[in-house]
């Protein structure tokens, strides 16, 4: 297999958009495409992530849409979908496709646009990533998928509200520091505290917003990326799926496939988690990052929250998590999520983060979860 | 019938009567709910139905307080992953116990909650 490496990056504006999702993916991808230095007609094919543009856009087909937009009609092209993952996924066959020799320059990304909708039409749009026979009918929803989680680790490691609250506060400090944000405003333990609750335990300054917005990454082989000096290298890429039903999960306080992702990404890169200098993670809710901190193994089983309370995962801390302000306050367009996180790991390590630079940073980890904790993907960057 | 001996369609059309129907594996005697082909644990594709009592005790829940579309008019209500007496879990909807009395723990015991063609899963008091 071919060493890859992401050679540009795209990110729109995180918020609310009056284009559609497949406009927002074409400008993510030109911008892509110009910070590679590569020629529009060097693309040769394009992995395309979308979730609810089915429902909410009334749009199938997105990939030739997405690829007609961005002005290149011809190239082969495919939609993923895995949930909040999607394209996190796409990534990772990109990376495949590049890998194996079949072609030389891939663009992947993704973009989501649900600001258009009511906020309970788009609330039954991503319930759709829970089961449709069993959760669905009981009204299960994303915030109640975390919510049973945040209640089962709270019991079994004695979490707290505060500490969860504390993750908050700390991703609307980056994300002051991030001009692509969608909150750029610092907020108080008091305001998380205080907000209305959503699903029990979980409050509303516990959830990340809906969001619009693209993302896009040009990946290239070797021979391409060996001239460019600002080339990052993807180490690993690693996907896990558990299953569909959370009451067949084996610990409601874990997340299985974090957790057997990250073991597999770390063997394919060669690394440990004590190697990495800064982290974009999957903080859809407060106790999801506080879980994924204690997957990727930067803490203990149970430690995420005290972590989280000491301020070990702020930026100047032991392990930077989510400097970019994270799903919570850079915002989370579900189908760009997975290559925004990258976007924002290739700006680390090529030392070009500006205010919310993790200095001296040489490896970074991604990691993107979909749906009810049945999709997990975990990659690793570096510079030689 | 497939080879698993239930559908899910008759696994609801029995729920819907108030049965529980879950489905054992042959080789390892796992328990399994929703009816799948191999049995996760031992990759063994021999599945008996068997009739669950029903009886359980909540695991986690939560008071879900901004609903779906559609079901605005049933916010707040609390779903739980119940666990089974049997040993397997289910996730359902709790009907008629007070927020504040829940707790992980807690008994319950299912009851099918029946919306025109719909059926979901709910436990009540035991």
């Amino acid at each position: 297999m071919r060493r890859v490496a992401v050679i540009g990056v795209g990110v729109t504006k995180f918020g609310k958009h009056d284009r559609t999702s497949a406009e927002l993916f074409a400008e993510a991808a030109a911008d892509a495409i110009g910070d590679a230095d590569v020629s529009p007609a060097a693309i040769q094919a394009l992995y395309y992530g979308n979730v609810t543009g089915g429902e909410g856009e009334k749009q199938l087909h997105m990939g030739p849409l997405a690829a007609t937009l961005l002005g290149l009609p011809t190239i082969p092209t495919t939609r993923f979908e895995n949930a909040c993952a999607t394209s996190h996924a796409a990534f990772r066959h990109a990376m495949m496709e590049v890998a194996s020799g079949i072609s030389d320059v891939v663009l992947v990304g993704g973009a989501e646009r649900v600001l258009n909708i009511p906020t309970d039409a788009a609330t039954e749009y991503f319930a759709y990533c829970s089961d449709a026979s069993m959760e669905q009918t009981a009204g299960l929803t994303f915030p109640g998928v975390f919510a049973l989680i945040a209640r089962a680790h709270m019991e079994k490691y004695g979490t707290s509200e505060e500490q969860m609250a504390h993750v908050a506060v700390k991703n609307h400090r980056h994300g002051v520091l991030n001009p692509k944000a969608q909150f750029r405003k610092e907020i108080t333990l008091e305001t998380v505290l205080k907000s209305a609750y959503v699903a029990d335990p979980l409050k509303l300054f516990d959830c990340c917003p809906f969001t619009d917005g693209g993302a896009a990454l040009v990946l290239a082989a070797e021979e391409v990326a060996r001239k460019r000096p600002r080339a990052v290298w993807a180490l690993a890429s690693q996907a896990a799926t558990d299953t569909m039903f959370m009451h067949e999960k084996r610990d409601l306080a874990r997340v299985m496939a974090t957790e057997r992702a990250a073991v597999a990404a770390y063997r394919q890169a060669g690394k440990t988690p004590a190697d990495v200098d800064v982290v974009e993670l999957h903080d859809c809710f407060t106790i999801a990052e506080i879980v994924a901190t204690e997957g990727l193994g930067f803490f203990e089983p149970g430690a995420g929250g005290v972590a989280a309370e000491k301020g070990w995962t702020s930026l100047g801390g032991k392990i930077p998590v989510n400097p970019s302000g994270g799903l919570k306050a850079k915002g989370h367009p579900i189908g760009a999520t997975g290559a925004a996180q990258i976007a924002e790991i290739v700006n680390q390590l090529r030392g070009e983060a500006g205010a919310r630079q993790v200095e001296g940073a040489r490896t970074g980890l991604t990691h993107t979860l979909g749906g009810n904790t049945a999709t997990v993907l975990v990659s690793l960057f570096g510079r030689d | 019938m497939t080879e698993n001996g239930l559908t899910l369609k008759h696994f609801f059309e029995e729920a819907r009567a108030g049965r529980l129907t879950g489905i054992r594996c042959g080789k390892c005697s796992e328990l399994s709910i929703p009816p799948k082909q191999f049995c996760p644990g031992c990759q063994e594709r021999n599945w008996t139905p068997v009739p669950l009592a029903g009886k359980g005790a909540i695991t986690s829940f939560t008071v879900i307080r901004v609903a779906p579309r559609g079901r605005a008019d049933e916010a707040p209500y609390a779903v739980a992953v119940v666990r089974l007496d049997e040993g397997v879990s289910l996730l359902g909807r709790i009907v008629d116990i007070p927020f504040d009395a829940l707790r992980s723990g807690l008994p319950v015991r299912f009851r099918p909650l029946v919306k025109g063609e719909e059926t979901a899963l709910g436990f009540g008091p035991v």
